[in-house]
């Protein structure tokens, strides 16, 4: 928690009462793994800010099969905004991928805090476009990059992840088959 | 609901009929599952052709199959592991046989999460054969670098077996006919015999482990390729004496050849029975995560078709599992 308030103030001030009401409406949580913290097709109320482990958000298609949309690691942000925005149920599932701690926020006490302290505006407008920007490489990435390039970025992002996922789910991120990981793996270890 | 059940043995076409059938009530330790696809296997056929009227006797009509994939939509007071909308693939046990249908309960240990890499229909086609494969090569204690040889590669429940074989480290051979000969070494065997063209007896030798999937012959010549002190599992072969005495046939006795064969060799000869196990599906579902194993589907036919889907599955010339898409 204190990192994550080291994390705002870093980017603004925040009042000693702003700083209450954070710890007000956040809870710390340890998950163990395989635990799901937001399950497809349920109400979404939570969202999680990652202080250790590894958690995975996907979605399971119409004939079943898992696709990756993000993993996060510690200091990362996870839940299924498309469900928040829309109210809606979710269309993620968010589950662990090993022992996982989080800090567990509220998402209409966050909207709350916006209100009653709009000293957060910065922080949440630079929180969001940090998230678009992320989200925009994604797609572009997605588009132009070849699977070998795909696989070197996310090895860029997401360091010493790979020994404690499983291939498929990094296939899923990437969008390409498990033979062609494995292909891209045999390629790069010859380089 | 719709289904499709055996209304009577006899030829397929005669025996089997789409009927509109109640929905099944979940029982404390089911789970109703929404069927998404099944998958048939030749116990299918035979049971519609009445050949296994003696040991599973059936009730008409009777909605046919046992593999299945799907939904959970409902689950009994009893169930704790499993929640509404968990993808699952399940091999039923007998008494809830019916996986031909829109919706299927059964008991939440046959039950296992699906692998999440692969389709329902790919997971439909996995329970039966893997369970069955599985529950052998256990049996036989396969451990990495013994020799093993499994007869009819190509087939359901040996195409799983081979790569359940390598995954253990084992060195697997195995035998199919001249067309099979490239996909079966793709599944990883070491040395694929082309039964049509070699003698697979002069070439699998001092084997730790004979699979027999084929049995008549097989069962018997089993003992000339295993070694001193080996293991023969069957699943099609002659009943094994403890086996026998499960089913309360107690005078029961190995045919002699085999007995004596057995006995020779030292060599263990045990007829598997395979049985639901969603704890063992949970294993093989790790193991097709991890892309050590992979569902070998030959065709998926649409709910409507399942009739074609036993023709074509009594053929014996499917190469790899007939799954129906039910939803």
């Amino acid at each position: 928690m204190e990192e994550l308030i080291k994390k705002i103030k870093s980017k603004q001030d925040l009042s000693p009462e702003a700083e209450a009401y954070i710890y007000s409406i956040s809870k710390k949580k340890t998950f163990q793994k395989g635990a799901e913290l937001i399950r497809q097709g349920l109400k979404v109320t939570k969202t999680y800010f990652v202080t250790n482990g590894i958690l995975r958000s996907y979605c399971n298609d119409k004939n079943g099969k898992e696709h990756t949309l993000q993993f996060a690691i510690k200091n990362w942000w996870i839940s299924d905004y498309i469900a928040i925005h829309n109210n809606k149920p979710a269309t993620l599932t968010v589950e662990c991928l090993k022992k996982s701690s989080v800090i567990e926020f509220n998402t209409e006490k966050i909207n709350k805090m916006y209100a009653l302290f709009p000293e957060f505006e910065p922080f949440q407008r630079n929180t969001l476009e940090r998230h678009i920007v992320s989200l925009h490489q994604r797609i572009l990435n997605q588009l132009q990059l070849t699977a070998a390039e795909k696989y070197d970025l996310f090895l860029e992002q997401y360091p010493d992840i790979e020994q404690n996922i499983r291939n498929y789910h990094i296939a899923s991120y990437l969008g390409i088959t498990q033979e062609s990981l494995s292909r891209i793996r045999v390629e790069k270890a010859k380089r | 609901m719709k289904a499709l059940q055996i209304t009577k043995y006899g030829e397929i076409k005669d025996s089997l009929a789409f009927n509109e059938i109640s929905k099944p009530t979940v029982q404390a330790n089911d789970v109703l599952i929404e069927v998404k696809a099944a998958a048939i296997n030749p116990i299918d056929k035979s049971l519609v052709l009445g050949y296994l009227d003696a040991l599973l006797p059936l009730k008409f009509p009777s909605t046919s199959a046992y593999d299945v994939s799907g939904i959970v939509i409902e689950i009994g007071n009893g169930v704790s592991n499993f929640k509404v909308g968990d993808l699952v693939y399940s091999r039923v046990p007998q008494e809830q046989m019916g996986t031909l249908a829109e919706y299927v309960t059964v008991t939440n240990d046959a039950v296992s999460k699906k692998p999440g890499n692969i389709s329902f229909e790919e997971a439909a086609s996995i329970p039966l054969a893997g369970l069955t494969a599985l529950q052998s090569l256990e049996y036989a204690g396969i451990k990495k670098d013994d020799k093993i040889l499994i007869h009819a590669g190509s087939g359901g429940v040996g195409s799983f077996a081979v790569q359940y074989a390598k995954a253990k480290g084992a060195y697997v051979y195995t035998t199919t006919s001249t067309n099979n000969v490239e996909w079966v070494k793709d599944l990883g065997a070491d040395r694929v015999i082309d039964y049509k063209t070699e003698d697979y007896k002069s070439i699998a030798k001092e084997v730790d482990i004979v699979f027999d999937t084929l049995g008549n012959n097989y069962s018997l010549e089993s003992f000339e390729v295993v070694k001193q002190g080996g293991k023969v599992v069957s699943i099609v072969g002659p009943l094994d004496e403890s086996s026998a005495q499960m089913f309360g046939m107690a005078d029961y006795k190995l045919p002699e050849e085999l007995a004596k064969a057995s006995s020779d060799k030292d060599a263990d000869y045990k007829f598997i029975f395979m049985h639901p196990n969603g704890a063992h599906l949970n294993d093989i579902k790790s193991m097709i995560e991890d892309e050590k194993i992979k569902s070998i589907i030959d065709k998926v036919y649409p709910f409507s078709e399942s009739i074609q889907a036993f023709t074509h599955l009594a053929s014996g010339r499917a190469k790899g599992k007939i799954v129906i898409k039910i939803s």
